[in-house]
């Protein structure tokens, strides 16, 4: 039976080749700017991830702390969920951080001793929101003298405006983005509606002469559907493959124009798993489209007398 | 096998059909006649529930067809088997396609489909046209396609709608000459014709209608001579 219903397809796609290639390449192109949109979604996602998760704030330690005295704050912060990623920084470490930024002069760091670099403790936090409300705790601490902020911030005059800059960003990116691929799967939806209403109406004969000699709902249902499964994975696949060459052909060339910003996983078999994460998404849609669209499109006909 | 019980169907204004009662034997071959507009498709097209009828009932096997849930009448009309004057194969398969759809509709299992089509193939001379699409075929070859797609799913009854309405005399003849074999296997067929020649050349059984009346059934009136001359 699944035979007659598989031939059937072939059958249909082979006579009106250019009504499933429209269809083909309606979904191809919606799934390929899907595919795009949900790869440019997650590297802004990394993009601000990067900002939020690299050491944000540095509280420099007075010169006569003690250990105790400085262990209290990194548990302190450590308990604190508000913070993560707490590193503490001994004058010996800033010394050497010092003499990695001088390493083309190396005169510079020849005339210091680590006495004059006073230990930090440096924290990112879960949140760029929480920023103004953890330095100002932190300041209050007897061992802190004062408080460094990473140029990402732009100091504590500007971090209001970081935080707000980045949010815009990243809800451009993902409510602008999310809009654009639900208005090309809408149109994606019409036009299979539509391929499939039309191959309905002109196999309405048929559909008649099927009903009258038994064929059940179902078995009239089933090549209509399937047909139109076929065009939608057909869609997903040229649309995933093609955005799939794209991103690999020009991965190489993200990473090095981003440089240390993870936009893209430097990782092949990471970005694979993203991508088969997006596959497996785009034929749950695509299934999605294809079955309401059909059997929508059947039940349009069905109706009529 | 078939009882129509006091059947009506009005269209609008139009009775098509008025308290018409008739049953019909397993393995009768009845040639249900009258003039264009009498009623005799809208008689066969309730007996396939296509149509309902406004009143009266029609017993398929013992059972109620008027009633049948819509779910289960694709279930009753794969027990009947049906020729339609314009004999409605599908243009897009070739003929054994055509007969293989009917296989698959009645889930029979695909290991029988081979000998069976052969089978109705065979049976009807149209061995040699299996391979050829429906606009490859003459009128006469189409009708025993569409013989043979309702006989390959080896029906209870045969409804057969004018199949010889678009022939002429001779592939007429040869056709019905086929539904005679079919029914001499024991398969009860229908047939609604206003063929005059066919009618007194094949009819045992001959049940006329006019203007949606029941006129003359052959058998009551047999019967009736029957109980009379007793």
């Amino acid at each position: 039976m699944k035979n007659i219903h598989i031939k059937s397809v072939a059958d249909h796609v082979r006579r009106s080749p250019f009504q499933a290639l429209s269809v083909v390449f309606v979904l191809s192109v919606s799934f390929f700017v899907a595919t795009v949109l949900s790869i440019l979604v997650y590297s802004s996602s990394q993009v601000i991830k990067y900002f939020e998760t690299r050491p944000q704030v540095i509280a420099f330690i007075k010169g006569d702390a003690k250990t105790e005295e400085i262990n209290l704050l990194k548990n302190k912060l450590l308990r604190d969920e508000r913070v993560k990623d707490v590193r503490f920084v001994s004058k010996e470490e800033a010394l050497e951080i010092y003499k990695k930024a001088t390493s083309d002069n190396p005169l510079l760091s020849e005339l210091v001793s680590p006495d004059i670099f006073p230990a930090s403790v440096e924290f990112s936090l879960t949140d760029l929101s929480y920023a103004e409300e953890v330095i100002g705790e932190v300041k209050k601490e007897q061992v802190v003298d004062e408080i460094g902020f990473t140029a990402s911030l732009g100091g504590e005059a500007g971090l209001t405006d970081a935080v707000e800059r980045l949010r815009s960003i990243s809800w451009y990116i993902r409510i602008g983005g999310g809009i654009f691929v639900t208005l090309l799967l809408t149109t994606s939806f019409v036009v299979l509606f539509v391929i499939i209403g039309m191959r309905v109406s002109t196999r309405r004969g048929e559909i008649k002469i099927l009903d009258l000699i038994g064929a059940t709902p179902s078995f009239i249902r089933s090549p209509i559907i399937l047909e139109a499964l076929t065009y939608s994975f057909l869609g997903v696949f040229i649309g995933w493959i093609s955005a799939l060459l794209l991103i690999l052909y020009s991965t190489p060339m993200v990473i090095s124009y981003f440089g240390e910003i993870p936009v893209l996983p430097s990782d092949t078999s990471r970005l694979l798993l993203i991508f088969a994460i997006i596959l497996a998404a785009e034929l749950l849609i695509g299934f999605f489209l294809a079955f309401t669209g059909s059997v929508l499109a059947v039940s349009r006909i069905r109706k009529k007398p | 096998m078939l009882e129509l019980i006091s059947v009506t169907k009005t269209f609008g204004r139009i009775k098509a059909v008025e308290d018409v009662s008739f049953s019909i034997d397993k393995g009768e071959f009845v040639f249900v006649t009258g003039p264009s507009g009498a009623g005799k498709t809208t008689i066969i097209k309730m007996i396939l529930r296509d149509l309902l009828p406004d009143s009266g009932q029609i017993l398929v096997a013992g059972k109620d067809i008027t009633d049948l849930p819509l779910k289960q009448v694709p279930f009753l009309r794969q027990k009947i088997g049906v020729v339609f004057q314009d004999f409605k194969v599908l243009p897009e398969k070739t003929l054994r396609e055509n007969i293989e759809i009917a296989l698959a509709i009645c889930a029979v299992d695909r290991s029988e489909w081979k000998d069976r089509v052969d089978n109705v193939l065979e049976i009807t001379n149209l061995t040699k046209r299996q391979k050829l699409f429906p606009s490859q075929l003459s009128g006469g070859e189409l009708q025993r396609a569409s013989l043979a797609r309702a006989v390959v799913v080896n029906p209870r009854i045969i409804l057969a709608d004018e199949p010889t309405g678009n022939l002429d005399w001779d592939t007429a003849d040869s056709i019905i000459e086929l539904f005679k074999r079919i029914n001499a296997e024991g398969k009860t067929i229908i047939m609604a014709t206003h063929h005059n020649l066919i009618i007194k050349k094949y009819a045992d059984r001959l049940i006329e209608i006019n203007k949606g009346r029941l006129v003359n059934d052959t058998k009551k009136k047999k019967a009736d001579k029957k109980d009379n001359t007793d």
